[in-house]
């Protein structure tokens, strides 16, 4: 068995010495290598074409792009005999795994089966509608691509070129209306360059073009928004502006989710990467990256904590992360993403909490009963497009 | 009272966080049994997804390169000995013989770590100290430096001076391992 912590240490030792430009000691009197295999490491490590031709396959390399196509690859088990807890986990990574069990443990036998009559929910899809200057409304779904001037749409992203000849002063600029009805989600490119994922049931007001050198500002009416802004160096120094009912957030250049439900009281901004400022007409909140600004729309008060970014914004890689959520959070939105009204039968089940991983395409029924099988909740009952907690 | 349920203990984050520090260097790796850098991209993709399906713990850094560095050779071994690859890569059995070699796998492994070490380490630094530091890994003594670049002998030592300053926490590590190591073998 080959241990890697000696190689690891090696390693560190290596690198701090040609860094300070010593001799590499640790390497040369090292018993895992033969005195060729020593000399190879050291050209390969030092030679100038040796590092110019890494450094250039280094750069053939797009971790970015690559994860994405990990991440639609990940799956959840769907069936486990012994565990039924690793239905519900995309991933353990841990070291060990604490289990906390109510309501008398996880017994398969004495799992109420679900009451399913008439089923007709689906995970949510695609899909919004674009209300043009004029009121005409357009329906953007797969298969079904958009065309005009300046605009496209292949039913699952909308994008706004920049004009032919930005400086044309028109002086009215046209506003069009994208809205993401419940089970529907929707991605825009605005004429700037900003990409704006946006999740179920949500409104965005936007230009169809910005005037040059002034703020860039688009309205989200309500819903939640996920932007990666299109630097102001980029647009003469223009600024960028999210307004909603109860704040804005004025950026340079940047990435961050608002989350601005029409029955939840809090607004939630939740900064990845840059720099922005929530505003309100009493107050101003810089955030800095992993910061999440909690605006009280009631009380009129903000709140800022640390979060796990990843949780807030999974929800546009088709993801739900929930980290420790009550079950009355989550259910709503998971209403929001399947389109489904949500009743507990029993109340107090609205404060159990789940931590877990779950993918947006699978069915509600499979989501229910990991919660099931997870000794979350008793029983669920699924009729039309109604569910009920028991 | 309401119950916690701890389904995992990293979470996704985590799982990505490994991705971001291991990922490129373990295609270059990969690379270096394959041959070919996008099959080397393709199979460390596959064990990535291998991990996340399995459930693999792992307690440290150490114990998530060991297990990550292994599954990727163990994933090119089975490419290699694959008979289609074998008759399309015309692989003789000395090059086999030495692609499976023990050492040769702790070698690629030394030299994937300590190049992704100094990348990390020189980024750190100011652009003119990290151009120094390039040429002294290079081989270059502080005079050839300094001609090189065009500047004074001096400032290539005032230079490395700071160089060495801001990556004393790096420095540091060294040292402490060495007396852990020290204290391993007594």
């Amino acid at each position: 068995m080959l241990n890697l912590t000696k190689i690891l240490s090696l390693s560190k030792q290596i690198a701090a010495s040609l860094l300070k430009d010593e001799k590499p000691e640790a390497l040369d009197s090292s018993e895992l290598f033969s005195d060729d295999e020593k000399e190879e490491i050291i050209n390969r490590l030092t030679d100038e074409s040796e590092i110019a031709s890494r450094l250039h396959l280094k750069a053939q390399i797009d971790r970015k792009a690559d994860w994405e196509k990990i991440q639609s690859n990940l799956a959840l088990p769907q069936k486990t005999n012994y565990w039924p807890y690793a239905a519900a986990a995309a991933i353990v990574l841990g070291i060990c795994t604490t289990i906390f069990v109510s309501k008398g443990g996880f017994s398969a036998t004495d799992m109420a089966d679900p009451i399913i009559v008439n089923n007709q929910i689906v995970p949510g899809d695609d899909k919004a509608i674009l209300t043009l200057e004029t009121g005409e409304e357009v329906n953007l779904d797969k298969d079904v691509p958009y065309t005009a001037e300046n605009v496209q749409s292949d039913g699952e992203n909308i994008v706004y070129n920049e004009a032919s000849d930005p400086e044309s002063t028109v002086k009215e600029i046209a506003y069009n209306f994208l809205t993401v009805p419940r089970g529907g989600q929707f991605q825009l490119t605005l004429s700037d360059g900003t990409h704006v994922w946006l999740n179920s049931d949500s409104k965005l007001k936007y230009p169809v073009r910005f005037k040059v050198g002034e703020p860039r500002v688009v309205e989200l009416l309500y819903g939640e928004a996920y932007f990666d802004v299109s630097p102001s160096t980029m647009h003469k120094g223009a600024k960028f502006e999210v307004i909603n009912r109860a704040q804005s957030v004025e950026v340079l250049g940047t990435e961050f989710n608002i989350k601005a439900y029409k029955d939840e009281v809090t607004v939630y901004t939740t900064l990845v990467e840059g720099q922005v400022k929530v505003r309100t007409q009493e107050l101003v909140q810089d955030l800095v990256p992993n910061q999440q600004s909690q605006l009280n729309t009631a009380n009129r008060t903000i709140d800022v904590s640390q979060v796990d970014v990843y949780n807030e914004i999974a929800w546009k890689e088709g993801i739900f992360s929930f980290d420790d959520k009550s079950l009355k959070d989550i259910m709503t939105v998971l209403s929001r993403w399947y389109d489904i009204d949500v009743a507990f039968e029993e109340k107090n089940l609205e404060s159990e909490r789940f931590v877990g991983v779950l993918k947006k395409n699978y069915s509600i029924e499979t989501i229910l009963s990991i919660f099931q099988k997870a000794n979350i909740i008793n029983a669920f009952e699924i009729n039309n497009k109604s569910v009920i907690i028991k | 009272m309401s119950h916690t349920k701890n389904v995992y203990n990293l979470s996704l984050k985590t799982y990505k966080d490994v991705y971001d520090s291991l990922y490129v260097s373990l295609c270059l790796f990969a690379r270096n049994y394959v041959h070919d850098l996008d099959l080397a991209k393709d199979l460390v993709q596959e064990v990535f997804i291998k991990v996340w399906e399995d459930k693999v713990g792992f307690r440290n850094e150490a114990t998530v390169k060991s297990y990550m560095y292994m599954a990727v050779k163990n994933k090119c071994f089975d490419l290699l000995k694959s008979k289609r690859f074998r008759s399309t890569e015309n692989m003789s059995v000395e090059d086999m013989d030495e692609l499976t070699r023990d050492s040769f796998y702790l070698k690629e492994v030394v030299i994937e770590e300590v190049s992704t070490r100094i990348e990390t380490a020189i980024d750190t630094l100011p652009k003119k100290c990290a151009q120094i530091i390039r040429l002294s890994i290079g081989g270059l003594t502080n005079p050839e430096i300094a001609q090189h670049l065009g500047i004074s002998l001096n400032t290539v030592k005032a230079q490395k001076k700071i160089a060495y300053k801001k990556l004393r926490p790096l420095l540091k590590d060294y040292f402490v391992l060495m007396a852990f190591v020290f204290d391993y073998t007594a």
